[in-house]
């Protein structure tokens, strides 16, 4: 029997790595949570993980029933300004703009964005 | 051999020694040993013997009401070294503020400020083998274990309370005094110590300024009295409001009682379990702050706690955050530190949890007290009723510190906290207490607000004295034990002038 010639083996390798990270993409693309497009996304651009924090919005919006999107997007957005997020979440915490979801302490800033994530749904 | 055991006094003898210590614990056993190289003829009273016994034990039995409390007869031991036996050992010196009168704290104010005491902490750090005095020097040490907590800027800092650690014992329990000083105590040549002599009634003379003399039981029915020149009461906080009290025959509040004080003022250390959970976004936190750690001769454990400024900017009382077990995080939690952490910018995918502990200092309240019932023991005293209250306030200063704690970690970006509770059922649900028995005998210079002056000598009797923390005013969030000990130093040089 005769041994696969090494550059064979080798493209073979590298070929179905190819084909794994597409299907991997395709899959993502097809499958993943797709979000639609909201008036708020330049703030949800701000969330590293979407869907973490609609959770821990969900958990604020249970004692702010009296929360509504286009006010907080505004005031959001007064906020955070120009600034990194990072920037701006430190001056809160300085200033104890604090507040709590699900009895979890943070940033008002950060509790208001999760918010609105979790009412865009 | 100066232990001598009361039940082999025959019934109406007098004895007359000029120094009477009634109670063995922590304080009379310091005091006794403090007065060890005078001339003064001390008689050291102690109700129980070398061992736990129940039939003594059950002599401390009462009732409890208001706020839900461990049973009178279980806070407390009954035998040679009193609370001693069966305390965990922590130790700190009071914070300079907790002597200061403040403004927006009724009741607050010691008699004199914390430099009274100093001088009697390393000999206090000493006899409760707690090794050098370090506490919150240890920060400044690079300790084993891994570093502390970083904390941004605030009103929150790394503290440390020493452990006392009884020398030579193979278990390394915290020193039980009487066990431990046994031997001290038989080398004292004017000191005599009587087991089994439980104290029922402090009797006045004709010049009811003095206490004539004092009324001694046995279990087995042996009545004899002791007639000294000066009286320590030196009880605990609860028995000795008891034996006040239950003086009643002349002074008809009790002796030492006229402006209605004694007994009142309780106060223990509120200790609520799980109050809150940390998160550390790094990992693991440093080990000091979960065990007791050793480092130059001290074996010590890292807390977190208000600083002096925070406490009196916010009004806040004094209180102290321990760190429990490893918790995990439910789905809620998962997903505010992973989104909190990246939003700071740092990585969290490798987060501790953990369930917090705490030591809650309470406000004053004379409501929180001591009364007789009507139901006696078994040598005829008259029982007593503990009503324990808590304030909202008192758990909401607590809160204050825990958010201030959560907001420093968030400024260092090296973690956040939950808050796990909030409505006071939510804080009564975990209650704990610290078995720390205070300020039942006040100490205050003025007698319409204090049992005892500032020499611990109770107001208007000429020859009678409190030690321990019956006499605290305020408490602080440190145990007492280091604490009633300086202060009993503290008398022992008072008493010393006293009789020269």
């Amino acid at each position: 029997m005769r041994t696969p010639d090494r550059r064979v083996v080798i493209g073979g390798i590298v070929a179905f790595a190819a084909a794994a990270a597409a299907i991997g993409y395709e899959s993502r693309r097809l499958f993943g949570r797709h979000y639609p497009p909201t008036p708020y996304d330049d703030l949800f651009a701000l969330l590293p993980d979407r869907e973490a924090a609609r959770k821990v919005g969900a958990a604020f919006l249970k004692e702010h029933s009296n929360f509504t999107s286009k006010t907080a997007a505004a005031a959001l957005r007064r906020r955070i300004g120009k600034q990194k997020l990072d920037a701006a979440l430190q001056a809160e915490i300085a200033d104890g703009a604090l507040t709590e979801a699900g009895r979890w302490l943070m940033p008002q800033t950060l509790a208001g964005l999760c918010a609105l994530a979790a009412k865009a749904g | 051999m100066n232990f001598t055991d009361a039940r082999q006094v025959p019934s109406g003898t007098k004895l007359m020694p000029e120094l009477v210590i009634i109670g063995g614990g922590p304080a009379g056993i310091s005091l006794a040993l403090a007065l060890a190289r005078t001339k003064i003829k001390v008689l050291l009273l102690e109700s129980g013997g070398m061992q736990f016994d129940a039939a003594t034990q059950a002599l401390y039995a009462g009732q409890e009401t208001g706020v839900k409390y461990y049973a009178l007869d279980a806070t407390r031991m009954r035998y040679l070294g009193g609370c001693t036996n069966h305390w965990g050992g922590w130790c700190r010196p009071l914070d300079e503020d907790d002597f200061a009168q403040r403004d927006w704290l009724r009741h607050s104010g010691w008699p004199f400020d914390r430099s009274e005491l100093d001088p009697y902490f390393p000999r206090a750090q000493e006899l409760i083998e707690a090794g050098p005095l370090l506490y919150d020097k240890l920060a400044k040490e690079t300790l084993p274990g891994g570093d502390l907590l970083k904390l941004g800027p605030g009103g929150i800092y790394n503290s440390f309370f020493q452990f006392s650690v009884w020398r030579g014992n193979p278990d390394h329990l915290p020193t039980h005094f009487g066990e431990r000083y046994a031997d001290d105590l038989k080398r004292v040549p004017n000191l005599q110590v009587m087991l089994n002599a439980n104290v029922t009634a402090l009797r006045l003379g004709q010049d009811p300024r003095w206490v004539d003399h004092l009324d001694v039981a046995t279990l087995d029915g042996k009545r004899f009295t002791v007639a000294p020149r000066h009286v320590v009461l030196a009880a605990g906080a609860i028995e000795t409001a008891r034996l006040l009290l239950a003086s009643n025959d002349v002074a008809t509040n009790g002796v030492g009682n006229e402006n209605d004080l004694v007994g009142r003022y309780y106060a223990d250390h509120a200790i609520p379990r799980d109050t809150a959970t940390l998160v550390v976004f790094g990992g693991e936190i440093a080990a000091s702050y979960k065990t007791t750690l050793d480092m130059k001769g001290a074996h010590f454990r890292a807390t977190l706690s208000p600083t002096q400024q925070f406490k009196k900017d916010r009004h806040v009382l004094g209180s102290l955050v321990t760190v429990e077990q490893r918790v995990a995080l439910d789905e809620l939690g998962a997903a505010a530190v992973t989104t909190t952490s990246a939003a700071l910018g740092v990585d969290g995918s490798n987060a501790h949890a953990y369930s917090l502990g705490c030591g809650i200092e309470l406000a004053p309240d004379p409501d929180r007290r001591l009364t007789l019932t009507s139901e006696r023991d078994a040598l005829g005293m008259p029982r007593l009723k503990l009503n324990v209250t808590i304030s909202d306030q008192d758990f909401a200063n607590y809160r204050e510190a825990l958010v201030e704690l959560g907001r420093q970690m968030l400024a260092a970006k090296t973690g956040m906290i939950r808050l796990d509770r909030q409505s006071r059922s939510e804080w009564l649900s975990v209650m704990d207490w610290g078995n720390h028995h205070m300020g039942t005998t006040r100490m205050n210079d003025d007698p319409k607000q204090g049992v005892v002056d500032g020499n611990c000598q109770v107001h208007g009797l000429a020859n009678l004295f409190v030690a321990g923390s019956a006499c605290f005013p305020t408490y602080g969030s440190s145990n007492p034990t280091l604490n009633l000990i300086a202060l009993t130093l503290r008398l022992a040089d008072h008493l010393k002038g006293v009789f020269r």
